[in-house]
């Protein structure tokens, strides 16, 4: 088919061309590239017990990923999700130990997730106070609450039904990857075809635009920060089922992990733009750069340089492609 | 349009809402420090306060810029990862560069005004909005501290070294004298000079400000680079308060910051705040800290309540100011 | 030709909209005051007036923005409470305004449905269903060249403005309002805008038209309302009158609020300008200002009268071409370095670029001059107070203290700050855009005397206006711009409101050929 066929028929072949060099795209290609390269260079790095391990291990990240997409999708920002991850984890932890049933501890976490981000929507939608002041004083609430609560102290004992993570569904796949994919596809498809789901994109493409197509901002906000706290609790619930023990917290920055996986996903920073299968394959991604710094013997100890130098470049690059886009 | 005649009743001078708001907080800083020191015989001391003073310099000194900053419209998180940064170049460059001490503290410092510098300059000349900016510095320097330490942290310093951090000078801790020195400074040019009211200008209207000639963006690379400085400074005292650099050094000081200067009055949205105000400010969270400490809460859930002072005192002074305005 | 004012034409059938004695007031400012007309299936109704005359207002009351005062609103007969933009949608009143609303970052089809998208089954949206229906749209429009996947954001702004028609048409609009339409179009997109309108009145939509450009008016309308200071001064068939008479309607008010001009010995040229280029609306520009000499620029809003002043400003550099100051080429960057060149400029906007409100008169009046208040770097009180103090004097200004706050103060008075804050750095080139908009006539009245006083002592002033009465009486030489470029100049006896206003709107071929 030439273009101009194409064009006759109705298709626009730019927009063919533009699936191909999607953001998604480009990081599936990175995901297996990076792969390959290392697996050059130390082929231990393929090891299906180091693959799976990473996988595994991170999945918790993607699935927190999808929640704060959406926040960043509407034009906000969330910094406390990390310490509130650790937070879920702790609360489902203590009830398991008590001997609540189990699906109480598995639900406790989604529950709690939400109303607490809820409440911080509300307080950026009704009260108007700038998202980052509200999440970087409720990041210290947490964090501070949680230690002081647990005094530091492990969950041990912990009782084998609480093992959420190591559920294989159908004997095969194992539970964190399956919920990751599962959150990816169905927020994904949420974000597509259900009409608040557009809203998101609408509130943070343009708000006034979208208040006189009768969106509500406020509502919105609000329904995205709830989301985001139901994913953060998924997400609280693989990290803490994942171990025979809980920790009294969360690797250092969780939520800058998480916020670079959405933005780079694909998700700007500016609101309005990004798709949740992006920010999901990010994570694997920056999940995969983390194993590889090991196993190419440079120091574990660049991730988050590395991090902080792939939020930059990806802001950096959509800032400028703004830019060309308004000039033209 | 023809015009009706406003009321003459008008009469509202200019920041006098916010003369209200500092003055009401310094009562309650005096109330506080009546109370706590009824509570505790201990706290009321000379020695207990010049210690408060030694342990609030660290975050004072960032301070002092973050109040230009906010003022200004903007906003820097990065400064925590600034300090671990300068720390960790501190005792890097001493102990693997082989520089003299004083020359690794100039080092150190250069650091810090070079990443404050380039926070500015991707701020005004790629236009990234500032709190992505710096959310993304946070991580960039944080790794570089992380990165170049390897978690190694650096002892030994020469004896002179902890002059700075641990010793006093007439009675009053040393550290706090260059707290002093620095509020004195800033207080004057946010006030006195033409760069204090090019901040306001800009917070409150950049483009106007623009329109009339100042220099928008060389103001704000300054400030950012300031920034940085006086992270690079604060990294300094530390190392030498605690004899030790490492690489975790300076997690949370934006909390700290950006609570004291929003306490003590800055608005989050500009054009609006005073050095006083953060020193009150500054002093409210240190009394706090300090006052939880006596009472047996420990370090870790204070941080509980410096957040929900956060929150709680932006929410008071933005109401505040929508009824000022909405009139 | 008749010069009575007939208020009303004759209506046909029973109008599709109306408005009746409509009044709205905002503090300090009477916006309509009892504003009616009306507009009929299938006519396409213009709306005249100058800046300030009440459009805008009128506007956003039809569109349910906010409610009026006074009045109501009809719609086929029945009255409309709009308290809602969704009620005006529901009535089937579309808005395009200047500004467009859309979302960059989506496609086509999701922003023309965007908030009312076709559903599947179990309620998810149906984006072949969006697809389709906007294929059809465009169809209906004979319009070719527009996908409804393509991203918004990379579209022209004659395409984005497609996009906002039929966002109106997707929600079944039978009465759609413009507000500005052609202001940032090439002349092929207003072509092609007329075509689409031409459809429109077809289906027997109604069409809402404001414009500045007569040209436009007479090539599209049916009829013409003119609106001046907030009241309805005509309604005229677009057949039964002419441009002429339509700019006496809209601006004539007499003259004798203009403070007698006083002879001035012109001096040597302050700036001179050649062949200045800057994208989209500074094509080829060539002029001179001398000391003591007052040029006006007269134009059509949109003409890039501000673009060309803000480019000798330096807020928006120039790309080609050449600036000299005083005899010496100069590249000015930045205002500060205009400033420094000894360059002001009194902007349009005084609300957003010429006055920080929240600051006080004081801190305002030395804003362009902190040097001249400042001792290195530290500035005196003393000295700013006596700054202010001399500028409220000398101009006037009526405030109860320097310390009130300048958005508090009226328009005149504010825009009495905004040139005595300039004015402080004694400048040597003055622009002035829109110097006495929306101010009252007293304070217009002291404005003219200063610059008439000023250019007495050797300042070469620059007046940007869109009111002919203050071009014709201020300006030693007016030039008139139109889309980009200087398309006449008059001297002082020579200008009238006919040949002026003549150049300004273009000539009448240009309407005839578009028709």
């Amino acid at each position: 088919m030439t273009a101009a066929s194409l064009t006759r028929a109705g298709a626009d072949p730019r927009r063919l061309l533009k699936a191909l060099v999607s953001q998604e795209a480009l990081l599936a290609i990175a995901v297996i590239g990076l792969a390959i390269a290392v697996g050059f260079y130390n082929p231990r790095f393929l090891a299906t017990r180091n693959l799976s391990d990473v996988l595994l291990g991170n999945a918790y990240i993607a699935v927190a990923a999808v929640g704060m997409s959406m926040v960043i999708i509407s034009g906000n920002i969330d910094i406390s999700v990390g310490s509130l991850i650790g937070v879920l984890a702790t609360v489902s932890g203590t009830l398991a130990v008590d001997g609540a049933p189990i699906i109480v501890t598995w639900l406790a976490p989604l529950v709690v997730g939400m109303l607490v981000m809820a409440l911080q929507g509300a307080i950026v939608a009704y009260l108007r106070i700038p998202a980052i002041v509200v999440t970087l004083g409720m990041l210290s609430i947490l964090k501070g609450g949680l230690i002081s609560a647990t005094g530091g102290k492990w969950i041990t004992d912990l009782p084998d039904s609480f093992h959420l993570a190591d559920i294989e569904i159908f004997g095969l796949l194992p539970m964190p990857v399956f919920l990751m994919i599962l959150a990816a596809f169905l927020a994904a498809f949420w974000m597509r075809y259900s009409a608040s789901g557009r809203a998101i994109y609408a509130v943070g493409g343009n708000a006034e635009a979208a208040r006189l197509c009768g969106i509500s901002q406020p509502r919105t906000i609000v329904m995205v920060f709830a989301l985001h706290g139901f994913f953060a609790g998924i997400a609280a619930l693989l990290y803490a089922t994942q171990l025979r023990v809980i920790q009294s917290t969360v690797p250092p920055n969780l939520e800058l992990t998480i916020i670079t996986a959405a933005v780079v996903g694909g998700v700007s920073i500016l609101g309005g733009v990004g798709t949740v299968i992006g920010s999901t394959l990010a994570a694997v991604l920056i999940a995969e750069i983390a194993s590889a710094l090991v196993f190419t013997d440079v120091s574990p100890y660049w991730i988050r340089a590395v991090q902080g130098a792939l939020i930059l470049i990806t802001v950096i690059a959509d800032i400028l492609r703004r830019r060309r886009m308004a000039g033209a | 349009m023809s015009e009706i005649p406003l009321p003459s009743t008008v009469k509202r001078v200019a920041p006098w809402w916010l003369i209200r708001h500092e003055t009401m907080l310094a009562a309650i800083l005096l109330v506080a420090l009546i109370v706590l020191g009824a509570l505790n015989n201990r706290f009321l001391t000379l020695d207990n306060l010049l210690n408060q003073g030694r342990l609030t310099t660290e975050v004072g000194l960032i301070a002092l810029p973050m109040t230009f900053i906010i003022i200004a419209g903007g906003i820097d998180l990065s400064v925590g990862s600034i300090v671990g940064l300068c720390a960790i170049m501190l005792g890097y460059s001493w102990k693997n560069f082989g520089f003299p001490l004083p020359l690794a503290i100039c080092f150190s410092l250069g650091i810090g005004a070079a990443a404050g510098f380039f926070n500015g300059l991707v701020i005004t000349k790629v236009k990234v909005p500032p709190l992505i900016m710096t959310i993304a510095t946070l991580a960039l320097y944080r790794g570089f501290a992380e990165g170049i330490s390897q978690a190694h942290s650096v002892r030994g310093y020469p004896e002179w070294f902890y002059f700075i951090g641990q010793s006093d000078l007439i009675g009053v801790p040393a550290q706090l004298w260059l707290l002093l020195i620095a509020i004195v400074v800033a207080g004057i040019a946010l006030d006195r000079t033409t760069f204090g009211r090019t901040l306001y200008a800009i917070g409150n209207n950049e483009t106007a400000a623009r329109f009339s000639g100042l220099a928008v963006d060389r103001v704000k690379l300054i400030i950012y680079t300031l920034s940085g400085l006086m992270a690079g400074l604060s990294a300094c005292v530390l190392v030498s308060r605690v004899t030790t650099t490492r690489s975790d050094m300076g997690i949370g000081y934006e909390l700290d910051v950006i609570a004291a200067v929003v306490l003590g009055g800055t608005s989050i949205f500009g054009g609006l705040g005073t050095i006083w105000g953060t020193i009150v400010g500054l002093a409210m969270i240190q009394l706090l800290k300090d006052g939880l400490a006596l009472t047996g809460v420990k370090g870790d859930a204070t941080i509980v309540v410096i957040g929900a002072v956060l929150i709680l005192s932006t929410l008071v002074a933005s109401s505040l100011q929508r009824r000022r305005d909405g009139v | 030709m008749t010069m009575a004012t007939d208020t009303h034409s004759e209506t046909p059938a029973l109008p599709l909209l109306s408005v009746r004695a409509l009044e709205k007031s905002f503090p300090g400012v009477r916006a309509l005051s009892g504003v009616s007309f009306d507009v009929a299936r299938g006519e396409v109704h213009a709306l005249l007036g100058e800046n300030g005359a009440g459009k805008s207002t009128l506007i956003k009351i039809v569109s349910g923005v906010f409610p009026p005062d006074r009045g109501e609103v009809i719609v086929d007969g029945t009255s409309v409470n709009l308290a809602r933009p969704d009620d005006a949608r529901r009535a089937g009143i579309a808005t395009i305004y200047q500004e467009l609303l859309l979302f960059p970052e989506l496609t086509v089809a999701e922003n023309v449905f965007m908030g009312h998208a076709p559903r599947a089954g179990a309620g998810r949206l149906d984006w072949r269903a969006m697809r389709d229906k906007t294929k059809e749209l465009l169809a209906s429009l004979e319009i070719h060249d527009l996908y409804a996947d393509r991203v918004v954001g990379s579209l022209s702004v004659g395409n984005r403005q497609r996009v906002e028609i039929l966002r109106a048409l997707s929600q079944d609009a039978r009465i759609l309002i413009m507000d500005e339409p052609t202001a940032a179009l090439t002349e092929y997109d207003v072509t092609r805008l007329f075509d689409i309108v031409r459809r429109l009145k077809a289906r027997g939509v109604a069409v809402i038209y404001i414009s500045h450009r007569l040209d436009e008016i007479f090539a599209i309308a049916d009829r013409v309302t003119v609106l001046r200071d907030g009241a309805h001064i005509a309604t005229k068939r677009v057949a039964d009158t002419e441009a002429a008479e339509l700019v006496q309607l809209m601006v004539g008010r007499k003259i004798e609020s203009l403070f007698p001009k006083i002879a001035v010995p012109i001096g040597e040229p302050v700036l001179e300008v050649k062949d200045l280029e800057r994208r989209p609306l500074t094509k080829g520009i060539s002029l001179t200002v001398r000391a003591g000499e007052i040029v006006g620029l007269a134009g059509l809003v949109g003409s890039g009268r501000s673009e060309l002043a803000q480019t000798i400003f330096g807020v928006t550099p120039a790309e080609g071409g050449e600036i000299k100051i005083r005899g010496h080429a100069v590249d000015i960057r930045s205002p500060a370095q205009a400033r420094a060149l000894g360059i002001a400029y009194v902007p349009e906007d005084r609300g957003t670029q010429g006055l920080v409100r929240p600051m006080t008169v004081r801190e305002n009046f030395s804003l362009a001059a902190l040097g001249k208040v400042a001792v290195g770097g530290f500035i005196d009180r003393a000295a700013e107070r006596k700054l202010a103090a001399d500028g409220v004097k000398r101009f006037a200004v009526k405030t109860s203290s320097l310390e009130q706050i300048a958005g508090k103060l009226s328009g005149g008075n504010q825009q009495k700050i905004v040139l005595g804050k300039w004015l402080a750095n004694q400048p040597k080139l003055l622009i002035l855009d829109e110097p006495t908009r929306g101010i009252d006539v007293g304070a217009k009245a002291e404005i003219h005397r200063l610059m008439g006083e000023l250019a007495a002592q050797g300042l070469a002033i620059l007046m940007i206006s869109s009111e002919l009465p203050e071009v014709l009486g201020m300006s030693d030489r007016v030039l008139v711009m139109r889309e980009g470029r200087i398309v006449a100049e008059f001297s002082r006896e020579d200008a009238s409101q006919e040949s002026v206003g003549a150049a300004m709107m273009g000539s009448h071929d240009n309407a005839e050929k578009a028709a």
